[in-house]
């Protein structure tokens, strides 16, 4: 998965054009994560504290 | 479940004389034009990147204004009306859990991410803006070196992204039961004083170690 999106110039020349749409889904799937991860935290002390 | 009902709706009733002020009107009015515009530029730039096609540049940047009169607008109103420290500052005693001021260390650290995904999204858009015609001025694509350009498109872009993952996460923790005091707060300005004693209260000795 490239990072960037990269292109050439009229001189052929690589140039940089921003960053890749590919880290579109990662930042979804980040945001996924830490709304689950905040889930299971919550059921796991919830669970521990009604002992 | 009773407990979550009575948070949301029996407090929301709370009298006059039990409700502690947290936001004043102007400053959760900025804060709801404020989460309208980033949507919007949010939509307008990430939609047309997904396929869906339409005239998205011109209503992408008015509102890009928009954001940075409210970016302008709250610096100096944190600057000079508020206490900047009271966001800003994280002390040693926070951290450990051993204290909570008026907002928790979450608070502060998504204020602190979405400062700067909107600082950076706000000073690289205020450059490509001078790729735009305006009222004001015609576009000159080459006050700038393409390679400069390259760098403000990856941090603009980079901005865009950041965003997703932080309205994501923000949305949720509005949403969610026991946080969403301060939901309520965000719209019609208010705690409940048992409410500030049981999340507010420093230092808090059942939190000790």
């Amino acid at each position: 998965m490239d990072l960037f999106r990269k292109g050439h110039d009229v001189y052929n020349q690589p140039v940089l054009e921003g960053i890749s749409w590919d880290l579109l889904p990662v930042a979804v799937g980040v945001g996924l994560v830490v709304i689950v991860a905040h889930l299971i935290y919550k059921l796991v002390r919830g669970k521990s504290g009604a002992k | 479940m009773a407990q979550v009902a009575e948070r949301v709706f029996v407090r929301d009733e709370a009298p006059p004389g039990d409700r502690v002020v947290r936001h004043a009107g102007i400053d959760r009015l900025f804060h709801w034009l404020t989460a309208a515009a980033v949507l919007t530029l949010m939509a307008t730039g990430l939609l047309p990147v997904l396929g869906v096609k339409f005239d998205w540049v011109v209503i992408h940047w008015v509102v890009g204004v928009v954001l940075v009169l409210l970016t302008l607008f709250h610096i100096v109103r944190a600057l000079f009306w508020q206490k900047p420290k009271c966001m800003y500052a994280l002390s040693g005693d926070e951290l450990a859990g051993r204290k909570v001021t008026k907002y928790t260390v979450a608070q502060k650290l998504m204020h602190h991410a979405m400062t700067v995904m909107i600082l950076a999204a706000v000073i690289t858009g205020c450059f490509m803006l001078l790729k735009m015609d305006t009222p004001l001025w015609k576009r000159d694509p080459y006050v700038l070196s393409q390679a400069t350009w390259g760098v403000i498109y990856v941090i603009h872009g980079a901005a865009a992204t950041l965003a997703i993952t932080l309205v994501m996460v923000h949305v949720y923790f509005a949403i969610i039961p026991e946080k969403r005091m301060y939901l309520r707060a965000m719209i019609k300005g208010w705690l409940t004083r048992e409410e500030v004693e049981e999340h507010h209260t420093a230092p808090r000795a059942d939190k000790k170690t």
